[in-house]
């Protein structure tokens, strides 16, 4: 693989701090958020080989108690923004090219997680649909990540986060690299034949 | 029996209905839970592996997510959360009949029953 170009899309402008990346700071839940996206990727001039769609945020509480708002605010960004971001930029992309969509190990259910839980499990729905849709040229995959210490898992107390690794075989969280190294791996033609699975990066707590 | 058997809708593609319908489910599924009674939810096999499109997909595999979940919440309440999917061409009653049974059985719980064989050899959902 070539040189590259990357685009980030936030809604925080922390983002134009990277020198690595050509930032895009817009609210993907916005009507005009993902043709923005769309009319910055034309306007670099290259082939768009991949797209990670990785928004996500956590509104959690027991079904009985989940307020109209949380449900709203976590279906709108985790599926519907996920969605709309990838059908946009879809008829861009260049044979040969894939999306990755982030899921999460809650697909599989998780205790007071019922509007996050139904978006991850939504975007699983979302990625088996495009990957049948856009074949042969395109390859659509998801990475369904555990418990991963990052913002939104440190912001879970101690001794809740304690007990969760004491749940996990390999006795501890992943890091955001192992994400990445995963996204990475499902971009590159090193997984040229896998389309519409779900990789769970989650250290074994799926059995355990 | 006690409880409520919610059929997915058909949605198309368009985001506003797929939002609409997984609000709906979320709405049922809340009111359920207060009362501490047991749900199913029915959707088509072919949505689970995503073959009628993004929308109804995203719809089914919304359902099941948010089944699996529910249950391990209603399995502390004595309630259960459940997913019945069927092959097209399925006669509905069959399917009611599969929903009904699940809502019954009030120790199965997070379970996904398919009605008909279409899913042999497909991806576990």
């Amino acid at each position: 693989m070539g040189p590259i170009t990357v685009i980030g899309v936030d809604i925080a402008p922390e983002l134009a701090l990277s020198e690595h990346l050509t930032p895009v700071q817009v609210d993907l839940t916005s009507p005009e958020g993902p043709s923005v996206v769309r009319e910055t990727v034309e306007s670099a001039g290259a082939p768009l080989v991949g797209v990670v769609n990785n928004a996500g945020i956590t509104r959690d509480a027991r079904l009985v108690n989940m307020t109209d708002d949380d449900f709203a605010a976590v279906l709108e960004v985790n599926l519907g923004a996920s969605y709309r971001l990838a059908t946009e930029l879809a008829p861009l992309m260049s044979d040969g090219g894939a999306i990755v969509n982030i899921a999460s190990r809650a697909y599989l259910g998780n205790f007071g997680q019922f509007n996050y839980s139904m978006s991850k499990g939504g975007v699983v729905g979302m990625t088996r649909a495009l990957a049948l849709s856009l074949a042969p040229g395109v390859r659509v995959n998801a990475v369904a990540p555990g418990l991963i210490s990052s913002e939104m898992s440190l912001g879970i107390p101690e001794e809740i986060r304690a007990r969760m690794v004491d749940a996990i075989p390999l006795d501890r969280m992943g890091t955001p690299e192992e994400v990445a190294n995963t996204v990475w791996w499902l971009l590159t033609p090193l997984s040229s034949y896998i389309t519409g699975e779900v990789i769970v990066v989650g250290g074994g707590r799926s059995l355990s | 029996m006690s409880g409520v058997i919610h059929w997915a809708e058909e949605v198309g593609d368009d985001w506003a209905r797929v939002r609409t319908e997984l609000t709906r489910a979320f709405e049922v599924s809340r009111a359920s839970a207060q009362a501490e009674e047991s749900f199913v939810y029915v959707v088509r096999q072919d949505d689970l592996l995503g073959r009628r499109g993004p929308g109804n997909a995203m719809v089914a595999t919304g359902l099941l997510s948010a089944a699996r979940t529910a249950a391990l919440e209603g399995s502390r309440k004595g309630w259960t959360a459940n997913v019945v999917a069927y092959d097209d061409g399925t006669d509905p009653e069959a399917v009611q009949a599969w929903a009904r049974r699940m809502l019954e059985a009030g120790d199965v719980t997070g379970e996904l029953v398919r009605v008909g064989a279409g899913h042999i050899g497909k991806t576990l959902p």
